[in-house]
């Protein structure tokens, strides 16, 4: 199964997320993964964010236990070993002089990279076309982890959000302002909100003063938010992405971004404190009681995406 | 005990082919177009506009002058885009009956006030009280909101507390339709008194006389409920499930109790709250699984008649309209206060 969900990851031209800019540097080494694809991660002499699989091909020691030198290559850690991380070709070894030519059998596995928005996103596929570059780069960020693989995790995003991540002061209720539907590729859908407090129960409510507006990417699940008052006017902005990783593990990376012009009191209380946060615990008994619902669309509705994406591909 | 289930045209729905057909349905799929829907109570609609939706396409409704109006953006908010729905100025039919704001889903040149469901209980031009009035929510598709109103069982068990049980000396059901409408007639002689009539109407006698109608308009997803008690006060309910998504269900419910004692006129529709939970119990659940079709198909009884009748006449209409035919070929605004036996003089507006 696990080889399985590999083969998957890998055979998509799909860009993951796995880093946020902030994290990846020259000075250390990141550990990261996509499903069972260990990769390491840094920043080469540039400035440009690198990755390869994070096994040395000498003595399969992980790269990312090496360290970055001057120059923007990774050094194994182990026996020196040094790698360019644009080709993966070993370009040094210590104490050979001289004699630093090496035949190309000589690397490891390198990765595409492309960095914008804030995230540093991976592609396991070669010659995958580079993601359009997202300019905005959203100030709030963060990362968790949770025991629930990816494909369980982004079901539990859709029926209810409320299990996997807080917005200051709102309550996400069970009643969609739309259905979870195909829209430019993407799994659009509208949950109507409430602020939390005094009310009347969802279920008996007339009108809703908020809602949230998600667009998920049918094939890595990255997710953009955007929360709105009744006038539709945006009041906060995030992206959660989140990547599979380890042991069914899922890893979530994500940033947000108030609005600058908040109206009303309920909403300019956003401003207090942390305004978004993603959880890094499930509740597993509220989860297994969870009513499917929109979810239950979902892998029908990713399939018809891709699948009209390769036929106009092709 | 039943002791009959009966209407004019059984046979139609009881063949095997209309069995297998009915017993594997996917009300999620069904998007019943050209039809009014009341998006909201007329005093929800001001100057401010207010959200709705039917199958998750927006519709915002306020007022221009004391006129209700609606459109798939925010007043102001640019050009209108080109759904289909909406007339030359971008504005969808709005018409203003009963007390609710109806729109039109649909081709707007289709829209047409004969269209518009007959309550014969609520007043034409609006104005009961707000304590006759509620909202309340499904997390389920509309269909199977409605079908849960149509099946007579389960409120004896489901909603016992409020309604009464099961126990009666006789009881007698049948079932009428036209390609638009399905109405279920329940009488029941000797049956326990509803809890809600002993506390709230004082009844003191043991048993009473009750005959129940639910008729269901199938296109605008709304159902009269009508409730004749013997000892006992009529429990007029408008009961339309609006699907603001398909696995959505909002109901702007009016319950006219105003003829009714004054503790139990305010009460009663309160009960509202409590029934839709113990519905929502069982509906929400449901609904998921009906989201695709199934190699099991349902079980039924003979208690299932009027649902399985509604399905079928479901399946029709959406057969029809997946074929084009839109055209409505019985009319749904002529007057059933016959057929629903409404005690006219109660009711004179």
């Amino acid at each position: 199964m696990q080889n399985q969900k590999q083969t998957t990851h890998s055979n998509s031209a799909s860009w993951w997320a796995v880093a946020r800019s902030e994290e990846v540097t020259s000075k250390k080494p990141l550990s990261s993964d996509i499903g069972n694809q260990e990769l390491v991660i840094w920043r080469d002499a540039a400035g440009i964010a690198r990755a390869m699989e994070d096994r040395c091909p000498h003595r399969r020691a992980p790269l990312s236990r090496g360290c970055v030198r001057e120059n923007g290559l990774i050094q194994c850690g182990y026996h020196g070993w040094s790698f360019d991380g644009e080709t993966g070709r070993l370009r040094e070894i210590p104490n050979m002089k001289s004699e630093q030519r090496f035949p190309p059998l000589y690397k490891a596995q390198s990765f595409a990279v492309a960095e914008s928005g804030g995230f540093v996103r991976v592609c396991l596929t070669p010659g995958a076309e580079a993601p359009a570059v997202d300019a905005a780069s959203l100030p709030l960020y963060g990362t968790a982890h949770v025991g629930l693989a990816q494909e369980h995790y982004l079901s539990t995003f859709f029926d209810d959000p409320g299990m996997l991540f807080g917005i200051k002061g709102v309550e996400f209720t069970p009643y969609l302002a739309s259905d979870l539907k195909a829209e430019a590729g993407r799994l659009v859908m509208e949950r109507n909100c409430q602020w939390r407090g005094l009310h009347w129960p969802s279920s008996f409510s007339s009108e809703f003063p908020i809602s949230l507006l998600s667009k998920t990417d049918p094939l890595t699940g990255e997710t953009e938010l955007t929360l709105r008052d009744d006038a539709l006017r945006t009041l906060l902005t995030a992206v959660i992405a989140p990547v599979p990783a380890a042991r069914g593990s899922t890893a979530i990376r994500w940033r947000a971004r108030l609005a600058k012009t908040l109206n009303g009191l309920r909403a300019k209380q956003l401003l207090i404190g942390a305004p978004f946060r993603v959880f890094d615990t499930i509740d597993a008994a509220a989860l297994r009681r969870l009513t499917p619902s929109a979810s239950v669309q979902w892998q029908d509705l990713r399939a018809a995406i891709i699948q009209t994406s390769q036929a106009s591909a092709a | 005990m039943l002791d009959n289930i009966a209407g004019p045209d059984d046979s139609a729905f009881t063949s095997p082919a209309a069995l297998n057909d009915i017993n594997n349905w996917v009300p999620h799929d069904i998007v019943m177009r050209d039809a009014w829907f009341p998006l909201a109570h007329s005093a929800a609609v001001g100057k401010k506009p207010v959200r709705r939706s039917v199958y998750s396409v927006p519709y915002f409704l306020w007022r221009e002058d004391g006129k209700a109006v609606a459109a798939s953006v925010l007043p102001g908010a640019g050009a209108l885009p080109e759904t289909g729905l909406t007339d030359a100025a971008g504005r969808y039919p709005v018409m203003e009956h009963y007390g609710y704001v109806w729109c039109w889903y649909g081709n707007p040149l289709a829209a047409d006030p004969l269209h518009l469901p007959s309550i014969p209980y609520l007043p034409p031009n609006g104005g009961l009280p707000g304590y006759l009035t509620g909202t309340v929510r499904f997390d389920c598709a509309a269909p199977v909101s409605l079908e849960n109103l149509i099946d007579l069982t389960h409120a004896d068990f489901l909603h016992a507390n409020v309604v009464g049980d099961e126990k009666s000396e006789s009881e007698t059901v049948e079932v009428f339709s036209d390609s638009e409408t399905v109405t279920m007639v329940r009488t029941c002689i000797g049956k326990s008194v509803a809890p809600v009539m002993k506390f709230f109407s004082g009844i003191r006698q043991p048993t009473q006389q009750v005959r129940q109608v639910i008729r269901i308009y199938l296109r605008s997803h709304a159902a009269i409920a009508y409730g004749r008690f013997t000892p006992g006060d009529d429990v007029p309910l408008f009961h339309p499930c609006v699907p603001e998504t398909r696995d959505r269900t909002r109901l702007d419910y009016t319950m006219n109790t105003s003829n009714a004692g004054l503790l139990f006129r305010h009460v009663m529709p309160k009960a509202s709250y409590i029934v839709s939970r113990q519905d929502s119990s069982m509906t929400s659940p449901q609904s998921p699984r009906y989201m695709h079709e199934s190699k099991r198909r349902d079980l039924h009884s003979k208690f299932d008649v009027a649902g399985q009748r509604y399905r079928l006449l479901m399946k029709n209409l959406v057969a029809r309209q997946a074929a084009g035919d839109f055209s409505y070929r019985d009319n749904v605004s002529a007057d059933c206060s016959d057929l629903i036996g409404l005690r006219k003089e109660l009711f004179r507006y």
